[in-house]
């Protein structure tokens, strides 16, 4: 029988007492971006672009920005154990091993006994990223990302994991889908985090690049149609799961060798579920600059789903005309770390899109940057014969990039026009949401099914990523980390990099 | 996944049947016997109790909202299921929890910060170097296997609060109910949907009203009754039904119509019940003085 028919009514002073310690149930932090928020890299910057007309394709990765900070002088201490080849991680001193395991943490699992590191394969503020494959007959080959240690001094310390680290580990170790790269495990081990991911022998940029060099060659239309379809699924599968990406770029889109898209790096990543204060106020900037929604250089505090659909957009451009669409150049933090307005960014949109309006994009006058976009005005750039800007930028890419105009199957067509329009769209609420693209009539036009092998039908065959297998060479990276291997860094490059971070 | 809590690792990994969860806590104790008979505890509710309290204190030095403790309360349950609580050091694993679980609710908090307010509340257990807390940070996620986003009820009351007319206090009602639930292993044994309806229930039939009693004793009845049906609810003998009992009602009609496993509901109302009888006993110094004596003999605050 129900207990509580004897238990009348529960001790009400309990009850009361949960209500008297000061913490209402809704409350909302007070300080929720204290001035010394928990990430050791916040708010660095990195170096401006200096050649503001660059219409070069890309001639190689440093092209790219980031939402990394790149770090000068950062020696990884894992890179090297004395007297194994090829080995990059360096275990912690047999003493600190010794030590009882009683209070202090120690592994339990051991990446070295685990994972045989190959190469090294990038770098960026967070750490390295290696190439390794299993030991004990463990098939396939990884992708180890190593965050770096904080040091203070000569010695590696505890000093708190990031708050984006934690994210990443909490959001890679919960979701799963085909179109996610895949997290094998995350080891913690001598004060290193390493997350280790299925390991995927493409990325979009590299993809790109490829076709750029040495002539400029159209990634084939069905190629391309594949590879948004796929990206769109996985966006998706984020959104329905109220996960926000919020750094969608080509590098980090990975792509396997069968042809499957995977979207990578969630380090800037977050739930949206009911946020208790705007997300504005977690992380001041997100998403790569070529890649940032019109509402974010315009200074929205409450963002949506939305910017990631505006970051397809972007990618869709580049596969096409294997070039940024929008390369604007980053302005930089001041020294009081106020987020300054994107004047040249929001140029370029503009120049392509024409200006913003009120009719179109009714929430605008409300953007905290509004009064800035009177300043670009003279800047818009005439679309020609009646046609809108972005109406012509396609069909003038198209041409350039070397589509055929027939048949159907080999050209992105009006249909692919007509999807780009909708999610370069200024307004965030009208702008497609993912579900919506995937059922744009682009990805049936022609009566073909998407497939789920990007690759398929592809003659060419791409190359694999490069990994550097030398010693030598990653011991110099130490010099400001090779952004990726064989490349120079950014920062030698002299590029816009960007990210403040939570 | 993030927002499902069917795919999520909550489900997956950290929900256990009683048996389970009690052979896992059977065996941490067969592992250190010694350990074990050397230094009594505390009934483990009175420990939890304890525990909400101490965060509670921490949480108020930075204005942390409930969700945030509650999900540090959820770490630290999980993290002494799978590590014996006499081989630590309890006063760090609450600071450490608190930190984490800040920075997965989106309101992060320095560690210095997190330390020093730490060490001011438990000056004998707490040292000044963040480097310990950082450790600590380490052991948590490696045992949590870095699944650290959690599925709290609270999310449920809201979505339920109106579709079952609930008046203000009687979600407020709930809502500390919930607050509560976190002292007892509800969290790893039922889903948070399956808690908050038990909470909804209790807030609206605990009311100390007479009315609110027949109607808790008549929806006991419905809900013990395996033939379920709203139709056939009892204690409507007079025709007038006052608010609270159509409250109640709307409840029973709700729960009968969905999927809520309704043993499971009634399973943890009892479990609630006996948490407020058992806490009556509570004292404070006991725990206190029996965490201090393990945590000081075995040098762990150090």
């Amino acid at each position: 029988m129900f207990p509580y028919s004897n238990h009348a009514v529960v001790p009400p002073s309990f009850l009361r007492n949960r209500f008297d310690n000061g913490i209402t149930p809704e409350h909302d932090d007070p300080f929720p971006n204290s001035p010394e928020s928990d990430s050791p890299e916040s708010s660095t910057t990195g170096s401006v672009c200096l050649d503001p007309d660059c219409h070069e394709p890309h001639s190689s990765e440093s092209d790219y920005p980031t939402t990394d900070t790149t770090e000068p002088e950062y020696i990884d201490p894992g890179l090297r154990e004395p007297h194994s080849h090829g080995v990059f991680f360096v275990t912690e001193s047999s003493e600190a091993r010794k030590m009882p395991p009683t209070n202090g943490y120690t592994s339990k699992v051991r990446v070295l006994d685990r994972y045989k590191v190959v190469g090294f394969i990038s770098s960026g503020t967070y750490g390295r990223v290696y190439k390794a494959v299993g030991h004990n007959g463990m098939a396939g080959e990884f992708a180890i990302k190593k965050f770096k240690p904080d040091k203070e001094g000569e010695t590696i310390q505890y000093t708190g994991i990031s708050q984006s680290a934690c994210r990443e580990m909490a959001l890679c170790s919960e979701l799963s889908h085909p179109n996610m790269i895949h997290l094998v495990e995350i080891i913690l081990e001598d004060k290193c985090i390493f997350m280790v991911f299925e390991y995927a022998e493409h990325d979009l940029l590299q993809i790109i690049q490829h076709h750029s060099q040495p002539t400029r060659h159209p990634i084939l239309a069905s190629a391309v149609r594949s590879i948004l379809f796929q990206l769109l699924n996985g966006l998706l599968y984020l959104h329905t799961n109220w996960v926000l990406h919020r750094d969608l770029k080509p590098a980090n889109i990975m792509v396997t060798s069968k042809g499957e898209v995977r979207i990578g790096d969630l380090g800037l990543a977050r739930l949206f579920y009911k946020p208790l204060h705007s997300l504005f106020s977690g992380d001041k900037v997100v998403v790569t600059i070529w890649y940032r929604a019109p509402e974010l250089l315009l200074g929205s505090k409450h963002y949506t789903p939305a910017v990631d659909l505006w970051a397809v957009g972007c990618i869709f451009a580049e596969l096409l005309s294997l070039r940024p669409i929008f390369k604007g150049e980053e302005a930089k933090m001041d020294s009081k770390k106020t987020v300054p307005f994107q004047k040249n960014q929001m140029q370029k949109i503009v120049e392509i899109l024409g200006m913003p309006t009120r009719d179109k994009w009714p929430g605008l006058i409300h953007q905290a940057e509004y009064g800035q976009l009177q300043t670009l005005s003279s800047y818009v750039r005439e679309g020609n014969n009646g046609k809108s800007g972005l109406e012509s930028w396609y069909w003038n890419t198209l041409r350039s990039t070397g589509y055929q105009d027939s048949p159907p199957s080999v050209t992105p067509g009006q249909q692919g026009l007509d999807l780009l329009s909708k999610l370069l769209e200024y307004d965030p609420e009208k702008r497609l949401t993912a579900e919506q693209a995937l059922q744009h009539p682009y990805f049936t036009a022609n009566g073909e099914k998407v497939s789920a092998n990007c690759f398929e039908g592809m003659s060419t065959q791409y190359p694999s990523r490069r990994v550097s297998q030398d010693d030598n060479d990653i011991r110099t990276s130490s010099l400001p980390g090779t952004k990726r291997n064989g490349f120079p860094d950014d920062s030698l490059a002299g590029r816009p990099t960007k990210r403040m971070k939570d | 996944m993030a927002a499902d809590y069917w795919a999520s690792t909550q489900r997956r990994h950290w929900q256990f049947s009683r048996e389970a969860l009690a052979e896992i806590r059977q065996k941490l104790e067969d592992d250190d016997r010694a350990l074990v008979q050397q230094y009594p505890l505390p009934d483990r509710r009175f420990l939890s109790h304890f525990f909400n309290l101490q965060l509670a204190k921490l949480g108020k030095k930075f204005m942390i909202r409930q969700q945030a403790l509650a999900t540090a309360q959820i770490y630290i349950r999980r993290f002494y299921s799978k590590v014996e609580i006499r081989r630590t050091n309890p006063y760090l694993v609450l600071a450490t929890a608190f930190y984490l679980a800040c920075k997965m609710e989106e309101c992060p908090q320095h560690i210095r910060m997190v330390v020093s307010e730490s060490r001011q509340l438990w000056p004998d257990f707490i040292i000044s170097d963040v480097s310990k807390l950082g450790e600590c940070e380490f052991y948590l996620i490696s045992e949590m296997n870095s699944q650290l986003i959690i599925h709290h009820p609270y999310r449920t009351l809201q979505s339920l609060q109106n579709t079952l007319s609930m008046a203000q206090d009687d979600t407020s009602l709930a809502w500390s109910i919930i607050n509560d639930h976190y002292m007892t292993d509800l969290p790893l044994l039922y889903p948070p949907h399956v808690i908050a309806v038990t909470a909804i229930f209790l807030a609206l039939t605990l009311k100390p009203t007479q009315a609110g009693l027949q109607a808790a004793a008549s929806t006991a009845a419905a809900l013990s009754s395996t033939t379920l049906m709203p139709k056939d609810q009892p204690g409507s003998g007079n025709g007038v039904l006052n608010t609270q009992q159509k409250k109640v009602q709307n409840l029973v009609s709700w729960l009968a119509e969905g999927e809520i496993d309704i043993q499971s509901a009634v399973e943890c109302s009892q479990e609630i019940i006996s948490l407020y009888d058992v806490l009556e006993q509570y004292n404070e110094k006991t725990c206190k003085e029996q965490i201090g004596r393990f945590v000081k003999a075995r040098g762990l605050e150090k």
